[in-house]
């Protein structure tokens, strides 16, 4: 289990579940789980990538549908740079990825995943 | 097990949702303005109540028969038969209120379901559940000010109810009645309540959304004009009609039943007036005290790190509960305000967290101290 993951999966612990079996399937991201994706600073994003990931995946709940009202809505605002505090500039802004899923949407996630960790890897 | 029961009920509301989301987009998905939608037809209620107000004469008098008979029951045909769009509007004021019931129950299933009524949200609950019983006394109001004979058999089922009750129950009836029979004072009554309670329905609005930042209100213009338009497709398949004008001698018994404002009535004509009020009783007692039955480990409120907190009320503007106020910082404060966390309203979701470039406020199941760990062990495992 000790291997270095490529991509950091940031998520909201009450959007897709990802269960032991899926996490071997997607073998090079890491997940954190966060009680709502509106936790996610974009520090921890740039924290992430300074300390050698090669991209992030923020994954909040279908937009529209936040347990705690807003919280994927405002993060969204805040990685597209409409909402303070955002991005810094030089975060190379293909290396992030924002999925806004249900639970029951686990297959879209892996496969968005698997792709996006293939893209990020040919990067450099 | 109820626990169980809920997620697969939770799962359910998750697929009709991803269902309607591939037809409608989450923007126009009806079911993410859940509570907006009651609210855009209290606006059409208010809107087409206002026209019916300006035609409606609040009198029962029908002592003499001549041509020249003006009373509540002549006004309503009036409105319906010769104003221009009078039909329409009446029609339109009946279904939008039957549409405001089955929108606030949609609501209440939806955020039961989803498991968003405990807890930080109990005001919410607790003033939904009173919003409902006025919304309920305030169309049944409606039905009485038509004076048909069913609007005579509900008033009188009504004034002898609240005579039933103990030590109250006799103001009560000569409230609601202004006086011991039914005259036009009583009528006047009627229409004071209908529209007066109506208004009050505002207030509370006010408790059932303070607690929440940048309430969904409105939804987006496409709905309200299918909304609209589903009101009056409903207004134009199954046109209104008065019953007989009710004759103050006479004692009818049995009337077309709403079922969406008068099942009450129903209740009340198949049981005894104890068991009728009991069930009423215990029936909202029990809506109003269920989010106390689920025990939940209790929420564990953000904490602001006041040494780095700047002041600059990110986090304020943020927070959809309104949990965080900017007071005044203390004397020694190079800044002038410092966000401060209501621990009863936090629901430790963290969102003042992700607004924080500073790193001053943290929730303390999850601070970033351990997420940035956490990072740093994934990236940097060997």
């Amino acid at each position: 289990m000790s291997e270095k993951k490529k991509v950091l999966a940031f998520m909201c612990e009450r959007s897709v579940e990802i269960n032991e079996t899926d996490l071997q399937n997607i073998s090079d991201v890491g997940v954190i789980k966060f009680p709502c994706s509106g936790m996610i600073q974009p520090l921890m994003i740039e924290a992430a990538l300074k300390a050698g990931a090669c991209g992030v995946v923020v994954t909040g709940c279908q937009l529209g549908d936040c347990f705690y009202r807003e919280g994927n809505k405002l993060i969204k605002e805040r990685l597209l740079g409409e909402r303070p505090p955002g991005l810094k500039k030089t975060v190379d802004r293909r290396r992030v990825l924002g999925l806004w899923l249900s639970k029951l949407q686990k297959s879209r996630f892996i496969d968005d995943t698997k792709e996006f960790t293939n893209f990020v890897t040919s990067l450099k | 097990m109820y626990q169980e029961i809920l997620k697969q009920l939770n799962f359910g509301t998750l697929e009709i949702e991803k269902l309607v989301n591939k037809i409608t987009t989450h923007k126009y998905n009806p079911f993410y303005y859940h509570g907006a939608l009651p609210q855009f037809y209290l606006w059409v209620l208010y809107l087409s109540g206002l026209l019916l107000f300006a035609y409606y004469i609040p009198t029962v008098d029908n002592a003499y028969l001549s041509k020249n008979l003006v009373n509540a029951w002549t006004s309503v045909d009036y409105i319906t038969k010769t104003l221009p769009f009078g039909a329409i509007f009446r029609g339109m004021h009946r279904y939008a209120g039957d549409a405001m019931v089955i929108t606030i129950i949609l609501h209440m299933i939806r955020v039961w379901f989803t498991d968003r009524y405990r807890q930080y949200r109990w005001v919410q609950w607790t003033s939904g559940i009173l919003l409902f019983v006025l919304v309920l006394f305030i169309g049944q109001t409606g039905y009485y000010l038509v004076w048909d004979d069913r609007s005579l058999c509900l008033t009188r089922m009504t004034a002898s109810a609240l005579a039933f009750l103990p030590i109250i129950g006799q103001p009560l009836k000569h409230w609601f009645l202004n006086g011991d029979l039914i005259s036009n004072l009583t009528m006047s009554n009627f229409l004071f309540i209908h529209i007066g309670l109506s208004f009050s329905l505002l207030s509370f609005l006010w408790i059932h959304y303070v607690r929440m930042t940048r309430p969904v209100l409105t939804p987006p213009p496409a709905i309200n004009y299918i909304l609209v338009a589903l009101v009056l497709l409903v207004v134009f398949l199954y046109p209104i009609n008065s019953g007989q004008m009710a004759n103050l001698n006479h004692q009818p018994t049995s009337f077309d039943l709403d079922w969406f404002f008068l099942f009450p009535y129903w209740l009340m004509a198949k049981v005894s007036l104890l068991s009728y009020w009991l069930i009423m009783f215990l029936g909202v007692v029990a809506l109003t005290i269920i989010p106390w039955f689920i025990r939940t480990k209790p929420v564990e409120a953000a904490e602001v790190v006041s040494n780095k907190c700047t002041g600059c009320s990110l986090c304020y503007r943020d927070c959809p509960w309104q949990a965080i106020e900017m007071v005044p910082a203390p004397a020694n404060s190079r800044f002038k305000l410092l966000a401060t966390v209501k621990p009863y309203r936090c629901t430790g979701c963290g969102v003042c967290v992700g607004a924080c470039a500073f790193d001053a406020i943290d929730v303390p199941n999850l601070p970033d101290a351990q997420v940035l760990d956490q990072i740093k062990g994934l990236v940097s495992a060997s």
